[in-house]
């Protein structure tokens, strides 16, 4: 193996970013353990919200209405975009227009316009959100299955398995749901986080979720909202990062 | 014998058009929740902007729409957009060579999982983050003070157009990252080598090959991020109590009836207008993004 020199230029970039991003996120973790007059510093703020009944609650919530977004997203998407990459289906356009067309509409109208057009049964239940989840993760979500789909001779593996005499039941299980497994499951990622941290169509529709109601407590305990954003943003930083580093590194296999 | 072949595939005609028409049936889970729950409440949405309190045809909620204080507004967010999409673009792009021609794949996609957190799980975190650091007893505030930019000097409050902007560049460069690096990816080493064996220097692949094939993907990304500020709702709504004339901040308003407007539609003609700026960013990045995926593909 060849030791790589030092790259001073990245090493440069490199910092300032770390600095960027770094410096406000530091400095406002360190606010958030002061301990107020007394000085020194403490987690009394961090404590305080996981004592809140309400931060497990709302937690709860979000992390249910963002695995029900993902179940459509696999019982909905990923069927539709198998079929399209198995098929040269003439509806690919239609539906890579559709699925792309959420991106240039701002959340605040759409808010709008599902409030005005929506009716009172879907609207009185909270089941409504992982709908719209749904549609607001779906150019992401599409365009990170299509990547991942175009990467692999789905085609080819289904003509091989047709032809050496396995059914349609036995295609689908054995060889493409293994098939598709991986770039599904950047798919299922990104919607989880998308609609875990949704907050501008889930508060105008006046629903409560974990998001919503930080800005609810900011209101009566300012440090106690600042302790809980910490939290929200640097627990899926800490989680996706090390999952990053610690998973097999994909690009060394393929160039061996 | 023509009538032999004609009268053979006929059937077979008929057959190919039935299976045409149920070759949809597949999609049409997939298209009916979107229509139901997109198409239907946009076109909802466009109908009822044209409504005056009678439910009779009316321009009158657009007019308003261009008036005080909502006109304001619309500067306001466009300006907004335009700001920290013009102070990320450049950035963003430099570290996304960087990263990307230069950097380990594990640094590659631990960068990546970090972008895509701030860029995309932001907004309402992010806004009680800069709370914190750039409070009057932040530390970041004490640290551009001792650095000799006292931020307090001049009334500063995050609550402001320019307050916003801190934090907008925050999930702004990020999201530039992202978006920026597959054009990145997709420069090939051999271009540099052939420009190299032609007798093309650094600055002349640069020139010649380098900033035209990336150009196209920079001015889409430049696109695609002031959409993003435009109407970027969260971060505003979390740090503002409805005193700053924002896009985004008025509709909400006009929704919730925290403000009360003499047409009752009229947040409904504020979200129109704003599709239509979003879609004259939109709609062309998503041009060049197809554009240019298609000379990418390796």
């Amino acid at each position: 193996m060849i030791r790589k020199k030092i790259d001073i230029p990245l090493i440069i970039v490199l910092t300032l970013l770390g600095l960027f991003i770094l410096v406000p996120m530091g400095s406002a973790f360190e606010y958030s353990i002061r301990n107020g007059l007394e000085g020194g510093y403490s987690f009394k703020n961090y404590i305080w919200a996981f004592n809140q009944d309400d931060f497990g609650h709302y937690l709860l919530r979000s992390a249910w209405l963002a695995s029900l977004t993902v179940l459509i997203t696999l019982l909905i998407l990923v069927p539709t975009m198998t079929l399209l990459h198995l098929s040269n289906s003439k509806f690919r356009p239609l539906i890579d227009g559709l699925s792309l067309l959420p991106l240039v509409i701002p959340v605040v109208a759409f808010a709008v316009g599902a409030q005005i057009a929506l009716p009172e049964f879907v609207q009185s239940t909270v089941f409504e959100l992982p709908f719209l989840y749904f549609i607001l993760a779906l150019p992401y979500a599409y365009r990170s299955l299509d990547i991942g789909l175009n990467a692999i001779p789905l085609k080819t593996l289904t003509e091989a398995a047709r032809s050496s005499g396995a059914n349609w039941r036995n295609t689908v299980v054995h060889v493409i749901t293994p098939a598709v497994r991986s770039s599904v499951m950047g798919t299922v990622a990104l919607t989880f986080a998308l609609s875990l941290g949704e907050y501008t169509i889930t508060v105008l529709l006046h629903w409560d979720t974990f998001p919503t109601w930080v800005t609810y407590v900011a209101q009566e305990n300012l440090l106690g909202a600042i302790a809980i954003s910490m939290i929200a943003l640097i627990v899926p930083f800490a989680v996706l990062t090390s999952i990053s580093l610690f998973a097999p590194d994909r690009s060394m296999k393929e160039s061996k | 014998m023509i009538q032999k072949i004609e009268r053979e595939s006929a059937p077979s005609r008929g057959a190919f058009s039935l299976s045409k028409t149920f070759s949809i049936l597949p999609y049409l889970p997939f298209i009916i929740i979107f229509s139901y729950f997109f198409l239907f409440p946009i076109s909802r949405l466009v109908y009822v902007s044209f409504l005056s309190n009678d439910n009779t045809f009316t321009l009158s909620n657009f007019e308003t729409a261009f008036k005080k204080p909502y006109n304001t507004g619309f500067i306001n967010s466009i300006k907004i957009g335009i700001y920290s999409a013009g102070l990320t673009v450049f950035p963003g792009a430099v570290i996304a060579y960087f990263v990307e021609t230069r950097g380990s794949s594990k640094l590659r996609r631990s960068l990546a999982a970090m972008n895509g957190v701030l860029a995309n799980t932001g907004g309402v975190p992010l806004a009680f983050m800069f709370t914190a650091a750039l409070g009057i007893q932040g530390f970041l505030t004490k640290a551009l003070k001792s650095a000799g930019l006292d931020i307090y000097a001049h009334q500063f409050s995050l609550a402001t157009l320019t307050g916003l902007l801190v934090v907008y560049l925050y999930f702004q460069l990020p999201l530039m990252i992202i978006i920026f690096s597959p054009a990145i990816s997709a420069l090939r080493r051999e271009w540099v080598e052939a420009a190299t064996n032609l007798g093309a220097n650094q600055y002349q692949y640069w020139i010649r090959i380098g900033i035209p094939l990336l150009f196209p993907s920079f001015i889409a990304s430049f696109l695609l991020l002031f959409a993003s500020g435009f109407s970027a709702y969260a971060t505003a709504n979390a740090l503002t109590v409805g005193n700053l004339p924002l896009t985004p901040l008025q509709i909400g308003g006009l929704l919730d009836g925290n403000v009360s407007a003499a047409q009752l539609h009229l947040g409904k003609a504020l979200g129109v207008v704003m599709i239509l700026i979003s879609a004259i960013a939109v709609v062309p990045y998503l041009w060049i993004q197809r554009r240019t995926s298609r000379w990418s593909q390796k």
